[in-house]
């Protein structure tokens, strides 16, 4: 029925059916049927092909495509949907939701459940179960009151009666003029349930149009005090529609603004440079010992606030730089005993890198990255809060989302920035999202969508908004063709006609990314790529450094010198220069130049660093165009002047005496080599080892040192117990468990007895007896009707049934309910109700009749 | 990509003064950045909110701000930044505050929301009355200026229609027989007139006692002058009777000894601060008639009751003086909420090079303390090492070969300690100005001082303000109230009024080497190293050898 390459192209769209791999095609007809496996396929669909399987929900099984199209186009039709349509179909069937010839279209049995109306879950199409489910509880007598309410001839029973009242409402004209009979307020009614929720309160006495619209069916009761407005009558009111709005084509991405295409690429270029200085200086901060991994991973919020604070930015921008650099192997956890954070080895070589390449490796990073920035500062499901570097940011959507978006202003013309809503709007069109949240934007894409917006304009892979040369380069486009390009770009700015959706190379395999986990769409528009493969990345690498270079600014060697103890560079410096300027003087503003001060403060910190002060003038001379402001050459000299004046070391003993030959004769004595003594003082030497070492070294040597306190006097010593701070005595550690009570007992006895059942049931197998511990094996197909057959009987059955962890067991089982791949069963065994999905069930036996 | 601008990241403007497109770039800057520092090479500018809604009421709209910047720049503006730019501007003029025919002063607004947020504010809803309609609620007259204020602060500043009254007519005309108003000073006339009110700040001594006459001669209404003190007031009575059609009997003084109220009253900050019994007795000056102008000298000392009195003031064309308007308690977006905004700023090196001001030669002297008031310094109180440090010997004698090397010139010592001043004044032999020395005599001195019969005076920190030392060419300040930047300002102020002879003023602070004193005098001189006064710092030794 489906040939290999459409089999492949099932496998491809819906990857969790390859995980494990099915046995067989029954195996993995089972798997796609099953719950989880279907919802994940709906949530793939567009928002079109998911109306059209709406619309296959609420329609008789099977329909036909004249059905579903007369859903999805309404009485009146409708040239786009028309066109969109086939498409649509051919999405679902690729995804096996959807299955038979045009004439016969089925939706498979799980997604019929769940996109189909229910009380419990209205269904997006606003419709209402069909007048035979409505009428399903309905005394013969009150049905037949409404048919000859409606104006048809009473029937001999039930179900003839309700299929001449579908017929009648079904029928548009014969409906039509039902209707026309209707008081006014019965129209007012009826409008406001037409489009759902169908549903409405009525009182016991209900007024006299609800009564007309009672009894002619046209609204029927569901519960006390409810009513619903059967799904014929809806949608003869909307003249066939399933849907109020059917959305065929995709909406456009608006350009918000458009600018100079050199001004995207300028503005771009200059943040691609900030980027890169940024990425500099948060790691440069963390040189020398980077801020502590907290035990739960990740950075501590203090340690993220000093970093914002250190890099003047928001701590959101922060978290983004330090994840990038994170992302791009620049950083790591040191995985000493007390971890921290710091630059990795490929940092230094990445410093190395001319800047466009270095950019490129960031851009290139982020692009790929699964971990997302944004996300920090958040909670996760157990509200622990999400911290930067630490665990649970990885979104597996994030690389495809944001080469998504990337692409869609790619598609817009050069220059011209987006309308984020507009993108956010197509992006959602392309993956809606069932249920509730539909129209807002708070859900994952969209927010991951927002996020890339603004990192893009943080790394400079847009520049105003706008998709700047490299940034296009980066993706692996060729460059736009100057004006023309908005048609080039599938992903265009205006609806494009629906047929050019219809890819051409539907079937043909897609290079799939890492992890598998990128959705591969049924309507693949040429731009639409999952990220590059690696050889191809290089080339787009290589393409995108190289329209990049040129805009980088030409880093400077000389800065501007004031006498208000200020330095400017007005530029970006060359690196030797920026780091001997970065000790010598204090940023004190960031951006196109770097505005330096020099404090007594940062001159020590050059002194300390090992500079001498003729150094610092040569520097300053050699570097600056203008002569060395007075001031500043005085700042140099008097920190200078006052460097070094006092010193300080370590010792861990000294040894003092007022005679200063005496310490002569000590320093000068070979076997005092060994302390390591210095003369700090005509009277004072210290030495290395502690005070109890030296005591004993000195008398070795024949002297009489005392030992002194830290007061100068005498130590005297004397022997003195040791005692340690106030214990507890131990607690007695019993040999065994306490004795087990009466429930316990009860309990364990009952086990065992369910395990012996399980063993030692005789069973009714097909002849050959098992041997003990084999597990019973049958094909899936005979297992599930197996099941089926002791729900209804109520019997117990034994299976074999390996659990998560491949480990085997055999069980007892009485099986209650199979659906959606699982069996909801009363263990024996372990005395309780449990649910096995089928496809880890081996096999099944019936228990010997005994 | 070779503007003279560089656009900082923090929202600084970096001006590249020797550029050749640098004067045009000032231009186009000037209105929505404000000029922080002016050292030799580059100038810094901030663009701050309250700067661009100053732009915003002076007719600037935010494509003219973006376009200069982008146009000027020489790397790419970040678009954030730009973003950033529009959207602070945009919050101005949602509200505004207008006369209505029926209800009074009203605040409407042109996007209702905003006008629910600031009403929610606790601050906002004691400040207005009722809702006339839903764009539209009245506010109580009085609190125009608290209104003002609290609606800057929340980030909505209010377009003020309501206008201005005119006051009680008054005729004052400038009588320029023999002088004119400088060009600057025209300008500063010219935007304070089209601004309404706001703030002027010009260097000491660039006569801005002529603007506050300019300006009183454009209202030609009656005028409150409002200054620090009393020998300042006699000053303004003095040149405004010299330089306008006033005569001596229009002009009222109302200080702590007289209280005169004429057409043209000089009022001091001190009286009017004056609390008895929990009450300012003196403020019924303000409505002791229809003002047409009140004029704020010295506007960066401004008491903080005064800002209040302000407040209620709104209606009435207000001018600010200042040559610096940093203020220590940060009080400065006060003084534009309720005075208004600077209307015109010229850095001092700018005057400097027009010839209006005196170049001066400013140095530090660094004395070492001996080695006994080393030890005294180290174990003296927090509160008292800035006294120990800043009056020791070493000072006197370094004070002593500054005042031998310039002997013959007009020398003004300074300084805040009245003993480290009375042993100064004992040794240079030479008169001291202190607190309790009476007006009448403090008068006497500076005549003669003026005249030449004294050739050296020692004053305290009461002489900081406003008296005016025309031939003073050297000041050596040996103490100041701490890290006071605008202290420090005001003093080199003293010896910037051009010599006639075309001298170089010269500015000496004498300084404790390794002591607080240094840190403070560093804070002190940053205002005017900003403004590109570079100074010298020489070691007391190299002194002492010369003298």
């Amino acid at each position: 029925m489906r040939d290999d390459a459409s089999l492949a192209a099932l496998l491809r769209s819906r990857p969790d059916l390859v995980t494990p791999v099915p046995t067989d095609l029954t195996q993995l007809a089972t798997r796609a049927g099953t719950r989880a496996s279907v919802l994940r396929a709906l949530e793939r669909l567009d928002r079109f092909a998911l109306q059209a399987a709406e619309a296959l929900a609420v329609a008789p099984d099977p329909a036909s495509y004249g059905t579903l199209l007369g859903l999805m186009a309404g009485d009146a039709g409708d040239e786009a949907v028309a066109g969109a349509l086939p498409r649509a179909v051919a999405a679902l069937r690729e995804q096996a939701l959807v299955w038979g010839e045009d004439d016969r279209l089925r939706l498979v049995r799980t997604a019929r459940e769940l996109l189909a109306p229910s009380p419990q879950h209205p269904s997006p199409t606003g419709l209402g179960p069909t007048v035979q489910e409505a009428t399903s509880g309905m005394s013969p007598g009150r049905i037949q009151e409404i048919v000859a309410a409606a104006g048809l001839p009473s029937t001999h029973d039930s179900v003839s009666a309700v299929t001449a009242l579908t017929t009648l409402f079904t029928h548009r004209k014969k409906m039509a003029k039902l209707l026309a009979g209707a008081p006014e307020a019965a129209h007012e009614v009826l409008s406001r349930l037409v489009w759902g929720p169908p549903y409405g309160q009525v009182t016991a006495e209900p007024a006299a149009h609800l009564r007309w619209l009672l009894d002619r069916g046209l609204l029927l009761p569901t519960a006390p005090g409810t009513v619903v407005l059967p799904r014929e009558v809806a949608l003869h009111l909307r003249e066939g529609r399933a849907h109020r709005a059917p959305e065929p084509v995709p909406p456009a991405v608006a350009p918000a603004a458009a600018h100079g295409p050199q001004v995207v690429d300028a503005t771009a270029a200059g943040q691609a440079y900030t980027a890169l200085a940024t990425v500099e200086e948060l790691l440069k901060d963390w040189d020398e010992g980077g801020p502590a991994v907290l035990r739960a991973g990740g950075l501590s919020v203090r340690d993220l606030k000093r970093t914002a604070v250190a890099l003047d930015v928001s701590e959101p921008v922060a978290a983004f730089w330090a994840e990038l650099a994170y992302a791009a192997g620049l950083v790591a956890s040191d995985g000493e005993a007390d971890e921290r954070y710091a630059a990795t080895p490929a940092y230094d070589e990445w410093l190395e890198q001319p800047p466009a390449e270095r950019w490129v490796r960031l851009a290139q990073a982020w692009l790929t990255a699964t971990r997302t920035a944004g996300l920090v500062g958040g909670r996760d499901a157990k509200d622990r809060a999400l911290s930067a570097l630490g665990a649970g940011l990885d979104r597996s959507a994030a690389p495809e989302v944001r080469h998504r978006v990337l692409s869609l202003l790619a598609g817009l013309p050069q220059g011209a920035a987006p309308d984020a809503g507009s993108v956010l709007a197509r992006l959602r069109w392309e993956r809606p999202l069932r249920g509730a949240q539909r129209d807002g934007d708070d859900d994952l894409r969209s927010r991951l969508a927002r996020w890339t917006l603004s990192e893009a304009e943080l790394l400079g892979v847009t520049g105003r908004g706008a998709l700047a040369a490299h940034g296009r380069a980066l993706l692996g486009l060729p460059p736009a063709a100057g004006a023309g390009s908005s048609k080039a770009g599938p992903a265009g700015t205006g609806a494009p006609a629906p047929g050019s959706l219809a890819a051409p190379d539907a079937g043909s395999p897609v290079p799939s990314g890492p992890g598998d986990k990128l959705p591969v769409h049924h309507h693949r528009a040429p731009d639409r790529l999952a990220p590059l493969s690696a050889a191809d990345q290089a080339v787009a690498a290589a393409a995108a450094a190289r329209l990049l270079a040129p805009l980088l600014p030409e880093p400077l060697d000389h800065v501007l010198l004031q006498a208000d103890l200020t330095a400017v560079a007005p530029g970006p410096l060359r690196r030797p220069l920026a780091d001997m300027l970065g000790v010598l003087a204090d940023v004190e503003s960031k951006g196109g130049a770097t505005v330096y001060r020099f404090t007594p403060a940062s001159v020590r910190r050059a002194l300390d660093a090992g500079r001498a002060a003729a150094d610092l003038h040569a520097f300053l001379t050699e570097h600056s165009r203008t002569p060395v402001p007075q001031p500043l050459a005085y700042l140099i000299d008097d920190v200078a002047r006052r460097h070094g004046h006092l010193r300080v070391g370590a010792a861990s003993a000294y040894v003092r005496c007022d005679d200063d030959a005496l310490l002569n004769e000590i320093l000068a004595d070979k076997r005092a080599a060994a302390l390591r003594l210095r003369r700090l003082a005509p009277t004072v030497l210290a030495a290395p080892a502690d005070p109890a070492t030296l005591l004993e070294g000195l008398r070795a040597m024949g002297y009489a040192p005392a030992a002194e306190s830290a007061e100068g006097d005498v130590l005297i010593t004397r022997a003195h117990a040791h005692r340690t701070p106030p214990r507890t005595a131990p607690e007695p550690v019993p040999d065994g468990p306490p004795p087990p009570d009466a429930t316990l007992l009860a309990a364990a006895i009952r086990a065992i007895r369910a395990g012996d059942l399980a063993a030692t049931a005789p069973r009714k197998s097909a002849g050959e007896p098992l041997a003990g511990g084999e597990l019973p094996r049958t094909s899936s197909a005979e297992t599930l009707a197996t099941m089926q057959a002791a729900v209804l009987t109520g019997d117990a059955v034994w299976i074999g049934y390996v659990n998560a962890e491949g480990a085997a067991s055999q069980r007892v089982i009485a099986p209650i309910r199979v659906e959606g791949g699982f069996v909801t069963a009363y263990d024996h065994t372990a005395d309780e109700v449990r649910t096995y999905p089928l496809h880890r069930i081996t096999g099944v036996a019936e228990l010997a009749d005994d | 990509m070779n503007g003279p601008l560089i656009v900082q990241s923090d929202k600084t403007l970096l001006l590249e003064v020797d550029h050749e497109r640098a004067d045009e770039c000032r231009r186009a800057i000037a209105p929505f950045a404000e000029l922080e520092r002016a050292p030799e090479h580059i100038h810094t500018y901030r663009v701050t909110p309250l700067g661009l809604w100053n732009a915003r009421a002076a007719g600037h709209d935010a494509e003219q701000v973006v376009d200069a910047l982008v146009q000027y720049s020489r790397y790419p503006v970040p678009h954030a930044l730009l973003v950033d730019i529009a959207e602070t501007m945009d919050r101005y003029g949602r509200l505004t505050l207008s006369k209505h025919p029926a209800h009074g002063l009203v605040l409407t607004t042109t996007d209702r929301p905003v006008l629910e947020e600031v009403l929610k504010s606790r601050r906002i809803t004691p400040l207005v009355g009722n809702r006339i309609d839903p764009d539209t609620v009245a506010v109580h007259p009085s609190e125009r200026g608290q209104i003002k204020q609290m609606l800057l602060k929340l980030g909505w500043p209010a377009e003020d229609l309501a206008g201005y009254v005119d006051g009680e007519a008054h005729p004052i005309e400038l009588l320029e027989d023999g002088w004119n108003l400088r060009p600057y000073q025209k300008q500063a006339v010219e935007n304070f007139w089209h601004g309404g009110s706001g703030v002027v700040v010009l260097p000491c001594g660039a006569g801005k006692t002529l603007v506050g006459a300019g300006s009183m001669a454009q209202a030609k209404s009656t005028t409150l002058i409002l200054v620090t003190n009393t020998v300042s007031a006699r000053q303004w009575k003095h040149e405004l009777v010299k330089r306008t059609s006033l005569t001596e009997d229009e002009i009222g003084e109302y200080s702590g000894t007289k209280k005169e109220i004429r057409p043209v009253t000089i009022a001091t900050y001190q009286v009017l601060t004056t609390k008895r019994k929990g009450v300012y007795p003196h403020l019924e000056l303000f409505d002791s008639r229809d003002w047409g102008l009140i004029v704020y000298d010295e506007v960066h000392l401004l008491p903080a009751p005064v800002f209040k009195f302000t407040a209620d003031l709104q209606a009435r064309r207000r001018l600010g003086l200042t040559a610096t308007l940093v203020r220590e308690d940060g009080r400065e977006s006060d003084v534009f909420s309720l005075i208004g905004p600077k209307r015109f700023d010229a850095p001092w090196k700018e005057i400097e090079a027009q010839g209006y001001i005196a170049p001066a030669d400013c140095v530090e002297v660094r004395v070492n303390l001996t080695d006994s008031e080393r030890l005294a310094y180290a174990t003296a109180e927090t509160e008292e090492k800035y006294r120990f440090c800043a009056t020791t010997a070493t000072k006197r004698k370094v004070t002593e070969a500054i005042v031998r090397r310039f002997a013959g010139q007009q020398i003004l010592v300074i300084g805040q300690y009245i003993d480290q001043l009375d042993e100064l004044g004992e040794h240079l032999n030479a008169p001291v100005i202190k607190g309790e020395t009476s007006n009448a005599q403090r008068e006497k001195l500076f005549d003669a001082f003026r005249e030449g019969e004294i050739s050296v005076l020692v004053v305290s920190k009461v002489a900081n303000f406003s008296i005016d030392l025309p031939e003073a060419t050297v000041a050596i300040q040996v103490s100041g109230t701490f890290g006071s930047r605008q202290e420090e300002a005001q003093r080199l102020g003293r010896v910037l009024r051009p010599k006639a002879d075309g001298h170089q003023a010269h500015f000496y602070s004498v300084v404790a080497r390794d002591t607080i004193d240094q840190d403070f005098a560093a804070h002190r001189q940053r205002f005017l190293a900003e403004q590109g006064y570079a100074y010298r710092i020489v070691d007391a030794d190299e002194i002492l050898a010369e003298g």
